[in-house]
């Protein structure tokens, strides 16, 4: 039972930093139904800028956690509009190319500037345990990445339901035209869009290698990408809330399902690719996300 | 008219016909000549760099060359694109050395085993996500990629694959007695001027080995190019091009549109297969760590490069990725550029830069850039029934500059 226990807490640290990078994804998806491949790289980089931040500059975590949060934001927003503003939004294979581009060239500068070697990244979250019962323990940790992916999904929440940009959000992502029509500036509505998903992404990525057992590297997010990818998918890709019940489920399964089963450890990650699997054979739309209904 | 061709040739006559042997006789003296010129001494000098282009690099390319054609039919022409083609790659090397290594099977005929499974495995694991309209194909195999090198890594499956250290095979591509191999090189040798490329004195017995494997892999990929090029000229193929430029449309026109689209996976999965057979039995190992995420990302740049949409495309994008990547992995100084840039994972960003370069400035790859040059001096024209040269009508102006845009860059 312990062990169970254990297991479960495990699996909510895991997923809800993979609730993080499948928030970023779904905030694209949600605009333009474009998968960006490079959002995980994306979050690395913001990964770094924490770390350089905090341990070269001495500035204080959280506020590293910011600052590189909003310098990540102010790159993607620079990069939607040089490199993906350009192509047509509804021509998705030029964009994809973009994205798979960015990915291999952002992990290759990253390996440049900061070398493969592991890196230990400073804590975010208090040390120690917050409950014990028996000998399963919760940590800090835990606690805190679950927090902040339940902050930061709210926050997201109540800034595209109450705020101007928001409303406009959301109108391009319900209809691209019909709200170019009725005097929506597009283009910059689609450039915040990038710039908070690579926000939250950086978030992601910083409480992510925050966790004590874990280690940075410009490769550590190409694996949390997959897992995101399928959490985003079973959620409902265009679901912010989705994305969490997605992220958590997809983390549990990790830690829970596979430790029971005779799947070997190596091969975590391939639940996540029968997960995805599974959801598109049965619920393609997701369980929070609206079904593709098309007019001949 | 803006850009009249200097010749035009009428379809069907018979300076169309030697147009076009000219052309395959210039094609393959040159593959005779490389071979033979590269074989194991000849050398590159780019900025300063020596860097070797050898047979069995050229192989290599051959390998990719033939994965890049398998995505060209299900991303080219199916407009479905897949991220994993490096799974269906590295299950035809494993299952091709494994039954080479063991069960002591000639390399041709483990075609016969590496083809069907991986065009039944593609057909698995694509049917869910070719169901839907979307990118889902991209995710779910993205997903295959990535594990691709734990898999063959498995307790389990150690005793076939060996693990971590890599499926060592050698090779039993010898090539034969009755082939002047020698008396070709000689004759290559005796060029005033030219002769010193081609080394010195006979081949040794690997080198002949290395000529004969490329020779049989280039026979290898033709056939491949002679089946995809009926298919995508047959019926199924406009299928498949329908699908590609309107879901819709095709749907409604009969179509059925996920078996189309499966079975254009599954061929692709198949041609990925067949370019694994190639690789392992060129390099004589099939290790995890050239099974990467990272070597599907590469076909798809291999993919734009050469053109998406454009068979032809294949070689070039296959070209540029076997030697890319190796160019810049050894070359460790240049002029200008920092050192530290030059010892990092250059390649990988060299790769990044070029899809994104072209993809913005060449959206057709290579292919439409050198046709268009093409239709500048050369232009063949279909022939009327009373045997007039027909009138020529130039379809860029007709259409406007979008139209080839349109054509080269299907959407997903």
């Amino acid at each position: 039972m312990d062990l169970f226990l254990n297991r479960v807490f495990d699996g909510l640290s895991n997923g809800a930093t993979y609730a993080l990078i499948a928030l970023a994804l779904v905030m694209i998806f949600k605009a333009t139904t474009l998968i960006n491949f490079a959002q995980g790289e994306f979050a690395m980089i913001g990964a770094f800028i924490v770390l350089v931040l905090a341990t070269e500059r001495g500035v204080p975590m959280w506020i590293a956690v910011i600052l590189a949060m909003i310098i990540a934001g102010l790159g993607a927003a620079g990069i939607e509009r040089t490199l993906i503003r350009p192509f047509d939004p509804a021509d998705h294979l030029p964009l994809v190319i973009i994205t798979l581009g960015l990915f291999l060239a952002i992990n290759a500068i990253a390996g440049i500037v900061w070398r493969f070697d592991p890196r230990r990244f400073p804590e975010l979250f208090p040390s120690g345990n917050a409950l014990t019962i028996g000998s399963a323990t919760l940590t800090w940790y835990t606690v805190g990445v679950v927090c902040t992916t339940l902050i930061t999904a709210s926050l997201l929440t109540l800034l595209l339901n109450k705020t101007k940009i928001g409303l406009a959000f959301r109108a391009v992502s319900s209809n691209l035209e019909s709200s170019e029509l009725v005097g929506v500036r597009v283009g910059p509505t689609l450039q915040f869009g990038w710039a908070i998903a690579a926000a939250v992404g950086a978030l992601g990525a910083a409480v992510f290698v925050a966790n004590p057992v874990l280690q940075l590297e410009p490769t550590i997010m190409i694996r949390v990408l997959i897992f995101a990818v399928s959490a985003a998918a079973l959620g409902g890709l265009d679901s912010l809330w989705g994305a969490i019940i997605g992220g958590v489920a997809i983390g549990m399964v990790q830690s829970i399902v596979v430790p029971y089963t005779p799947i070997p450890n190596e091969l975590a990650l391939a639940t996540a690719v029968i997960v995805l699997l599974l959801v598109l054979i049965f619920k393609p739309a997701g369980l929070l996300g609206t079904a593709a209904v098309e007019r001949v | 008219m803006a850009n009249t061709p200097r010749f035009t040739i009428v379809e069907g006559s018979p300076q169309q016909l030697a147009y076009k042997w000219v052309g395959i006789a210039l094609f393959s003296l040159f593959l005779l000549l490389i071979a033979f010129a590269y074989n194991d001494t000849g050398s590159l000098t780019l900025l300063g760099n020596d860097y070797t282009i050898s047979t069995p690099r050229l192989t290599k390319a051959i390998a990719f060359i033939i994965c890049i054609l398998g995505l060209q039919v299900v991303a080219g022409f199916t407009g479905q694109l897949s991220l994993g083609q490096g799974f269906f790659f590295g299950t035809g090397a494993y299952l091709s050395a494994w039954l080479v290594a063991d069960h002591n099977w000639s390399w041709f005929a483990t075609l016969l085993v590496v083809v069907p499974a991986c065009f039944v495995l593609g057909m698995i694991v694509g049917i869910p996500a070719l169901r839907i309209k979307g990118l889902y194909l991209a995710l779910v195999t993205l997903g295959l990629a990535a594990i691709f090198p734990s898999l063959v890594q498995l307790e389990g499956l150690k005793p076939y694959t060996n693990g971590a250290g890599g499926k060592q095979v050698s090779s039993d591509l010898k090539a034969p007695d009755w082939l002047p191999l020698d008396g070709i090189a000689a004759i290559f040798q005796k060029i005033p001027l030219l002769g010193q490329y081609f080394g010195d004195g006979d081949l040794s017995s690997k080198e002949s080995d290395r000529v004969w494997i490329f020779f049989l892999m280039v026979v290898l990929a033709v056939i491949c190019f002679k089946l995809v090029s009926n298919l995508v000229n047959s019926r199924p193929g406009r299928a498949l091009r329908a699908i590609r430029d309107n879901e819709t449309s095709a749907a409604v026109t009969g179509m059925n549109l996920s078996l189309y689209k499966t079975l254009s996976f599954g061929l692709a999965s198949a041609l990925g297969g067949v370019g694994g057979i190639v690789y392992v039995a060129e390099l004589g190992i099939a290790s995890p760590g050239d099974f990467t995420q990272l070597i599907s990302i590469y076909f798809i740049v291999g993919l734009v490069v050469g053109g998406v949409g454009t068979l032809s495309g294949a070689v070039i994008g296959g070209l540029v990725i076997t030697f890319v990547p190796d160019w810049a992995s050894s070359t460790q100084e240049l002029p200008v550029v920092p050192e530290r840039w030059l010892s990092g994972p250059t390649g990988p960003l060299i790769m990044g830069v070029l899809l994104i370069v072209l993809t913005f400035v060449l959206p057709g790859g290579v292919v439409a850039g050198t046709r268009k040059l093409k239709a500048k001096i050369v232009r063949i024209v279909p022939r009327t029934p009373d045997g007039d040269i027909a009138e020529i009508v130039d379809v860029d102006e007709l259409l406007g500059d979008d139209a080839e845009n349109e054509l080269a860059a299907p959407s997903v």
